[in-house]
């Protein structure tokens, strides 16, 4: 079965002064390109880690601390995939809100607040497609010359001459780092003795590349003369002012202007999607994005997802604790549980029969249309991961533990067709 | 604001009102060998024996009308005396403000992003140093090592060529700030050994107080890398070096803005000390004398003078807050 995205055995680990918290224990996901998948599980079972090690963004203290995370994004590589642990940070900078990006929830912490919010889209644009942007702006600047249109024509044509040679510097940076990846992705994928160190040195030299010439960087500091980028600035906004308004933001040209805490937490979370959504990305990770807003702008931003998905995107992972939204929006879906992937299926799969105890207890503890007597909620919290419990993470809070499950860490099985679990209960050979 | 300002005249007012008036009418005593009666003669002249309002009453007055009386250190008018010593101060604190604030801020951030290693664990113990050195003892041991053992960057404001050149006649002093007006007057020699003998006192100054700079900028360095935007900022792709940079620095320099607009203020008024170790007559050197002589006048313009640039560097502070911070400006 062809992937887009794979985890494989990915373990990671927050280094806190009370000890090494175990957040993510060898967590296997695998999204494949055209789906919408799933993360469910309580909070605090590390599903947030798992996105935010799939862009290697986990912040100190954290660390991934081994697996890996393959990548089959590029046609040249659907065999191996590209391990993203491996890969320099400058590879990572050109990958993150390109390739992948990522919604957060709480949009009104996502957001910086001393920039405003043309200035915080404006950065994606900048970081990923600045070729097309100073292409675009070089050919408005070209027409107007040529037109001879009222303006002062020295600095038109300065702008112009300044423009094209940081877009020719910036093009011809951006063809060596492609040889550059690719030279370091062939050599990985090639297990030769002595490799290692030569992909280190093309990582090393990777890192020290600079995107533009000297004068180019020089000029970009000086100021009065930086303005030539001003006309850059106004391509770029509308870029912005369109994307918000397909985002379906009202009045967006006044919008681009304003500061985070001047929007509503609605607006505030089409920003964050538009930071998202600015370089076309294939993958796109949202991180309970609909937590913290009320029942209809829930609606509305979850709509726009789809809708996102249906048109743009190939891939969503979606994460969230709401069971609805996962039976309404998602393909397939995997339940986590402090660090570990219990139960992986299709959607209607999963709600039609569950296999692990954990996934039964999730969806048992959600009222039905035809409820009959209380809820059953399963007992206990998550376990502090700074001491796991042994074996199954679940044991000490599952209904159906036996001996076996506080010893043995249970393998995944696919205990049905495209359904996966990882309990003793199917793989003990003492049944209870 | 200007309540603040009366406030603190009533208070210093009163503290001199303390001195019985046989001590302080010894400012006007230009003889030594005067007699009591001549004493309360010169006390009935000039009042001092007014009920306290009344006095007060008298030097606001004089306040209002920009006569602020005599100073009998500086043997002048107390707005003459001003004119002469403000500058020397001003020089070195204009140096000395931006070298600290840099110095402050370039430090901090290292140490933030460098948390736990050897530049974070060096910084901090910079900082510590700096915190519990006094003035004084620093200052000494400056001037002891770099000019005594060496030779190097002696105390005063200028050399005794420079200081020749200076009354000469030939030297305009347009701005009385040295190094403008030798710039001014095209005499380089003059603003080389003018800097020369700023190095050791701005040196000093910023040893011992960008280290209060350096703390906050670290600690609000961290709080900000620690926020959720910072996660946003890299995952749009931005680099490490921007983020810190850009997204974390802007944000932190939000509470050192407070502390450099009040380090300013606190350097003029914390001249007393170096002014007097490295024997630059300005107002810091003026006041220590006014204190130790009972000069009424120049104390009680310089806690005017000083209460106002407290007062004018919160109003800054709040100008600078609203450009640094959306949040605070003003629809």
């Amino acid at each position: 079965m062809d992937a887009l995205l794979k985890t494989e055995d990915l373990k990671t680990n927050f280094y806190t002064f009370e000890g090494v918290v175990k957040a993510l224990n060898g967590v296997n996901v695998m999204v494949r390109p055209g789906e919408t998948y799933g993360l469910v599980g309580e909070s605090g079972c590390g599903k947030s880690v798992t996105v935010r090690s799939m862009m290697r963004i986990v912040q100190e203290p954290g660390r991934i601390e081994s697996g890996r995370i393959a990548l089959f994004f590029d046609e040249k590589d659907k065999e191996r995939g590209v391990d993203i642990v491996q890969q320099s940070d400058a590879y990572m900078q050109k990958l993150r809100g390109n390739d992948i990006s990522m919604i957060f929830q709480e949009a009104s912490t996502s957001l910086n607040p001393v920039f405003s919010i043309e200035e915080q889209i404006g950065e994606s644009f900048e970081f990923h497609r600045l070729d097309e942007m100073l292409r675009e702006t070089v050919e408005e600047l070209d027409a107007e010359i040529q037109q001879g249109k009222a303006g002062f024509l020295g600095w038109k044509k300065f702008q112009r001459s300044q423009l094209a040679r940081e877009l020719a510097s910036h093009t011809a940076y951006d063809n060596a780092v492609e040889e550059l990846d690719a030279q370091i992705i062939r050599l990985e994928s090639t297990d030769l003795q002595g490799n290692a160190s030569a992909v280190a040195a093309l990582n090393k030299k990777r890192e020290g590349m600079k995107p533009f010439s000297l004068s180019t960087r020089i000029l970009r500091r000086v100021p009065i003369l930086r303005r030539y980028r001003n006309r850059l600035s106004k391509t770029i906004r509308t870029h912005i002012v369109e994307l918000l308004r397909s985002l379906g933001l009202p009045n967006p040209e006044n919008v681009v202007d304003r500061y985070p805490h001047e929007l509503s937490g609605g607006m505030q979370q089409r920003i964050v999607i538009a930071i998202a959504l600015a370089c076309n990305p294939k993958l796109l990770i949202a991180d309970e994005p609909t937590s913290n807003l009320d029942v209809t702008i829930q609606a509305q931003i979850l709509d726009l997802i789809r809708k996102l998905k249906e048109d743009t995107i190939e891939s969503v992972i979606f994460i969230t604790h709401d069971l609805g939204v996962v039976a309404e929006l998602c393909d397939r879906v995997s339940v986590m549980y402090a660090g570990d992937v219990a139960e992986t299926a299709a959607v209607k799969d999963i709600f039609a029969k569950q296999y692990h105890p954990y996934t039964e207890g999730l969806i048992a503890s959600v009222p039905k249309r035809d409820q009959k007597g209380e809820l059953k909620p399963i007992h206990g919290t998550v376990p502090n991961l700074v001491t796991p419990p042994t074996g199954c993470r679940f044991h000490p809070r599952c209904p159906k533990a036996m001996d076996i499950c506080s010893q043995v860490k249970p393998e995944t099985i696919e205990i049905a067709p495209e359904h996966f679990v990882a309990c003793h209960l199917y793989t003990s050979e003492d049944k209870a | 604001m200007v309540l603040i300002l009366v406030g603190v005249t009533v208070i210093v007012f009163s503290i001199m009102m303390l001195l019985p008036p046989g001590q302080r009418v010894s400012v006007y005593v230009q003889d030594e060998r005067v007699n009591n009666q001549q004493l309360e003669a010169l006390i009935e002249k000039y009042g001092l024996d007014d009920p306290a309002p009344v006095q007060y009453w008298r030097w606001i007055k004089g306040v209002f009308r920009g006569d602020f009386g005599y100073s009998v250190v500086a043997v002048t008018p107390v707005i003459e005396a001003f004119k002469n010593y403000f500058p020397v101060t001003l020089e070195l604190v204009l140096i000395a403000t931006p070298l600290i604030i840099m110095t402050g801020v370039w430090l901090g951030t290292k140490a933030a992003t460098n948390k736990d290693t050897a530049i974070d664990h060096g910084t901090r113990i910079f900082a510590i140093v700096g915190y519990s050195l006094p003035t004084f003892w620093l200052g000494l041991m400056l001037l002891m090592v770099f000019y005594g053992l060496f030779g190097l960057f002696p105390p005063g404001v200028l050399s005794n060529e420079g200081r020749d050149v200076l009354y000469s006649g030939d030297f305009q002093r347009y701005t009385r700030l040295l190094l403008i007006d030798s710039i001014l007057n095209w005499r380089w020699d003059m603003f080389w050994d003018a800097l020369y003998h700023l190095i050791l006192p701005a040196f000093n100054l910023v040893l011992l107080s960008s280290a209060m700079i350096l703390r906050l900028t670290r600690s609000s360095m961290l709080d900000s890398l620690g926020q959720d935007y910072i996660r946003t900022a890299l995952a749009k792709g931005a680099s490490k070096n921007l983020i810190e940079r850009k997204h974390a620095r802007r944000n932190a320099l939000i509470p050192v803005i407070t502390v450099s607009g009040l380090l300013f203020a606190g350097l003029m008024a914390g001249m007393v000390i170096t002014e007097t170790i490295f024997n630059r007559p300005g107002i810091g050197l003026w006041m220590a004398d006014a204190a130790l002589r009972l000069d009424v006048s120049a104390i009680m313009f310089n806690v005017l003078f000083l209460s106002g640039v407290y007062v004018v560097m919160n109003l800054v502070v709040d100008v600078l807050y609203a450009y640094v911070d959306p949040r605070i400006r003003l629809s």
